[in-house]
């Protein structure tokens, strides 16, 4: 028999609450994060709003945080949101645990670039009305101007390694981005290394934000934000038939992985077990889904074969629902393609109607949420959904959070740009 | 199905590398040992404070496209130079020895790569920049950038930087539709990718998997963001010496630009396919070396061996990751010790190439598998003064035969993450 993977810790920083319990409680309430941004002057992008993380103080979490000023806020919000999971999981100081046995993998993505720097040296090397920098010009102007430690704090792997040495986690150290996937892809693969034996307990989930100039402009560019600058809390519309775009969010969720009797063995709060995992790639497309979900269906079909599930068994879908008119028509068939009739009475519902898009994040936080949905008995809605869209025919929760007792599995999807499909299955235990 | 009762086995391999655009080539200068580091060409870094690397020069990534399909000019435009160099080391590494169209069920073949954060070009971003330039040096005006300025950014420039992006056109290029993961982990990424494509393949999830590593900071972006914090040589005018990984007079890395691909495979699916097979993947481990003492990198180094069902006797050469940092190179010397006390031949490839990051892992790991099929092992090249911090017996001068049947390969991160494989001679 394989080693049986349990969920013993959860932790968040998102635009709509700081804790899983904050969150939970705005979701239920069908509180949306979206505002006009802040982070930056935005006021004449094509986009001028998105769902910030507020007020966020990581000296609430950890001492001396000033130690993180030069850090990412990806790299803050991961370590706030594996402080919580940690202290939820009662894992926090002296443990008695062997820090070897302990591994962090996180689906994380860089810090901001120094945007006015990078920037300014490119038009530094650019002539008036020229397409075409220097690179002398560009190297000097900008060896000047850029601070090294910020800059190394801009690389990818420096969250993980953040979020080990701080809380001594010795153990297995990975850092994935697979775009929107990367976080429900860390889960997903940090439990099959503790099945395997690589570690007993692994602080899996991820931390992003690309709420910076470059981040909105490319978006922008690929016209897949939302650009609903007169009405931001309906712009994130996921299945309504007047959705245009997603809306960009940020922020960290983190659970702890555990092997089973580890955790009983300690005596830890065992939240569910992590029953099935499934990924699969597109190759298809760098930006559209399969216009049927083909990779979505199989990594649905995956998860479900792996959890040993049918599709009758599944009690609740979180959808990736970005509130784009491409994924949400092809997450609609790829779901009717993974449970047939059933997809019909199966709730689905979209926590980005809240939260925004938190990318590399996103599938962390929605896994949490689906956890909490199971436990405490109630859907968490799709906000703002106003026009039935005849391509996504589903059960969405519209609008109202919906009490249902007995859900015994809930069901996770994310999918990131490029074509990697992650499905997650959580089970009570 | 219980762990580890299939073997994977390394088929087709891949390589653009500063020494070398293919295998044959790549693998003749290694065991020549040629020095790719030289006076950096493809970029004016004049103002910056190491100007000499690894680069490719040999290398236009047009001559591979007609080789992938007809929508792969068309890709071209919109992948970076990292992402190119990746794509196009899996095309070689199908080349060399993956399984033909129909061969393979598109499910049951995964990608994995490692990679990193990719810069912009500048003059994706030249014009626009300029527009919305700022009265004050130093600033873009927000205001003017978000008019004037986004207009003026490529539709698809995000896409052209995703570090994804190399796993995803290699999905779509060889329709390759099962598990695809990027590793974003520095220099341990590829490495990290193996073994997590290992374990998948241990899991009965793919018959096949391209695994690949792939990054070049010849970019002005990224060479110049990586020259604020870098502990680069400063031997600027002795290129050919300059890297001289766990030699006493070693002062500091230089970058190199490379990618590489293997083709990780099922034992039972390559035999029934005929495929050529370089040598097996026995074990795998990764960890943080908190405050990178040694301490915590030699217990992986021995649970990649206990994994592989091995005593550190019983292995050939450790190729490990050493480019000449004082401060890392002693570090890993120090777990090398550890576990193998001097005896162990010890092999770095840095000093011909440059640290090429995420591309390392998989790159070193190509020396190892041809090491243990052809027999023989490259010297260390600019090794020549013990070091007392090193207490490591680095193999240099002409090639030595390979005497026992496994090879060692180790990376990691300046942060301290590691990761370390086992490879085995693949005897049939």
């Amino acid at each position: 028999m394989r080693k049986r993977v349990v969920i013993t810790g959860m932790g968040v920083v998102t635009p709509i609450g700081h804790t899983v319990r904050e969150m939970f409680a705005n979701i239920l309430e069908g509180v949306s994060g979206t505002a006009p941004i802040t982070h930056f002057d935005a006021s004449t992008f094509p986009t001028t709003f998105a769902a910030e993380v507020k007020n966020f103080d990581l000296g609430h979490w950890i001492p001396n945080a000033q130690r993180f000023t030069k850090a990412g806020s990806n790299a803050r919000f991961a370590l706030a949101a594996a402080q919580q999971a940690l202290a939820d999981g009662n894992l926090l100081g002296a443990n008695g645990l062997d820090p070897t046995r302990l591994g962090v993998y996180l689906g994380s993505g860089e810090g901001s670039e120094d945007f006015h720097s990078l920037a300014s040296s490119v038009a530094d090397a650019t002539e008036v009305g020229g397409y075409k920098a220097d690179t002398g010009k560009f190297c000097s102007a900008a060896f000047g101007r850029f601070d090294g430690e910020h800059e190394l704090e801009v690389e990818m792997n420096t969250t993980a390694g953040h979020v080990a040495y701080e809380f001594d986690l010795c153990g297995p150290n990975l850092t994935c981005l697979t775009a929107c996937a990367a976080s429900a892809q860390a889960i997903g693969e940090a439990a099959a290394m503790i099945r395997h034996g690589d570690a007993d307990i692994m602080v899996a989930g991820g931390a992003h934000s690309m709420i910076h100039p470059l981040g909105v402009t490319g978006f922008n560019r690929l016209t897949a934000l939302s650009q609903r600058n007169a009405d931001p809390k309906k712009a994130s519309r996921p299945f309504d038939l007047n959705r245009d775009g997603f809306v960009l969010g940020e922020g960290a969720g983190m659970v702890i992985l555990e092997e089973y009797e580890h955790a009983k063995k300690r005596g830890a709060t065992i939240y569910a077990e992590l029953t099935g995992y499934g990924s699969t790639g597109d190759a298809y497309r760098m930006t559209d889904p399969h216009p049927k979900g083909r990779g979505a269906v199989m990594s649905m079909r995956n998860a479900l074969i792996d959890a040993g599930l049918k599709p009758a068994d599944i009690g609740y879908i979180n959808a990736h629902g970005t509130s784009t008119s491409a994924n949400d028509e092809a997450e609609t068939a790829a779901v009717k393609g993974a449970l047939g009739e059933l997809a019909y009475t199966t709730p689905v519902s979209s926590s980005k109607s809240m939260l925004g898009h938190l990318i590399a994040a996103g599938g962390a936080v929605e896994l949490i949420i689906s956890i909490l949905a199971m436990r405490q008995n109630v859907l968490p809605p799709t906000i703002n959904y106003e026009t039935p869209d005849p391509l996504c025919d589903l059960d969405y929760v519209p609008n109202q959070a919906r009490p249902k007792t007995g859900v015994r599995n809930v069901l996770s999807n994310s999918f990131g740009f490029g074509g990697q499909n992650i499905t997650l299955i959580a089970s009570r235990t | 199905m219980p762990a580890n009762s299939r073997r994977t086995v390394l088929t087709g391999l891949g390589v653009l590398s500063p020494i070398g655009s293919k295998l044959s080539t790549f693998w003749a200068a290694a065991l020549a040992g040629t020095c790719g580091v030289r006076p950096i060409q493809l970029l004016d870094v004049s103002p910056l404070p190491c100007r000499i690397g690894g680069e490719i020069l040999d290398y236009d990534p047009k001559a591979f496209v007609p080789a992938i399909n007809k929508d792969g000019r068309k890709s071209l435009k919109n992948m970076a130079r990292t992402v190119h160099l990746g794509v196009c080391a899996a095309q070689l590494a199908m080349d060399d020895g993956g399984p033909q169209k129909g061969q393979i069920d598109p499910f049951r073949f995964g990608i994995e790569f490692g990679c990193v954060m990719v810069a912009t070009d500048i003059d994706d971003i030249a014009c626009a920049t300029k527009l919305s330039a700022a009265a004050t040096p130093g600033m873009i005006d927000l205001k003017a950038w978000g008019t004037v300025g986004i207009e003026s950014v490529p539709p698809n420039w995000m896409l052209k930087y995703l570090p994804n992006m190399s796993a995803c056109h290699t999905s779509i290029f060889f329709d390759a539709q099962g598990p695809n993961n990027t590793i974003t982990e520095a220099d341990a990424s590829g490495i990290l990718a193996l073994a997590e494509a290992y374990r998948i393949m241990n899991r009965g999830l793919a018959d096949f998997f391209l695994v690949g590593g792939t990054e070049s900071k010849i970019n002005p972006v990224s060479y110049t963001r990586h020259s604020t914090f870098t502990p680069f040589t400063k031997k600027n005018d002795t290129p050919a010496t300059a890297i001289r990984p766990f030699d006493l007079h070693r002062d500091g890395i230089a970058f190199g630009e490379a990618a590489a691909a293997v083709g990780l495979e099922d034992l039972e699916f390559a035999r029934n396919r005929g495929a050529k097979i370089y040598a097996e993947v026995v074990g795998v481990a990764a960890g943080f070396d908190k405050g990178m003492k040694g301490k915590i990198l030699a217990r992986i180094i021995r649970n990649a061996l206990a994994e592989a069902g091995i005593e550190p006797s019983e292995v050939d050469h450790v190729n490990s990751h050493a480019g000449g940092s004082p401060y890392l190179d002693a570090f890993e010397a120090r777990a090398i010790h550890e576990v193998f006390g001097h005896g162990v031949p010890v092999y770095a490839l840095k000093g011909q190439t440059g640290n090429t990051g995420a591309a390392a892992g998989i790159l070193e790991l190509i020396v190892s598998a041809m090491a243990l099929h052809e027999g023989k092992l490259p010297g260390t090249i600019n090794y020549t003064t013990p070091d007392p911090e090193c207490p490591v017996n680095v193999h240099v001068g002409a090639p030595r035969t390979v005497t026992k049947p496994y090879a060692v390969k180790i990376s990691y991160t300046d942060m301290g993450q590691c990761a370390v494989a086992v490879l085995r001679r693949y005897d049939g």
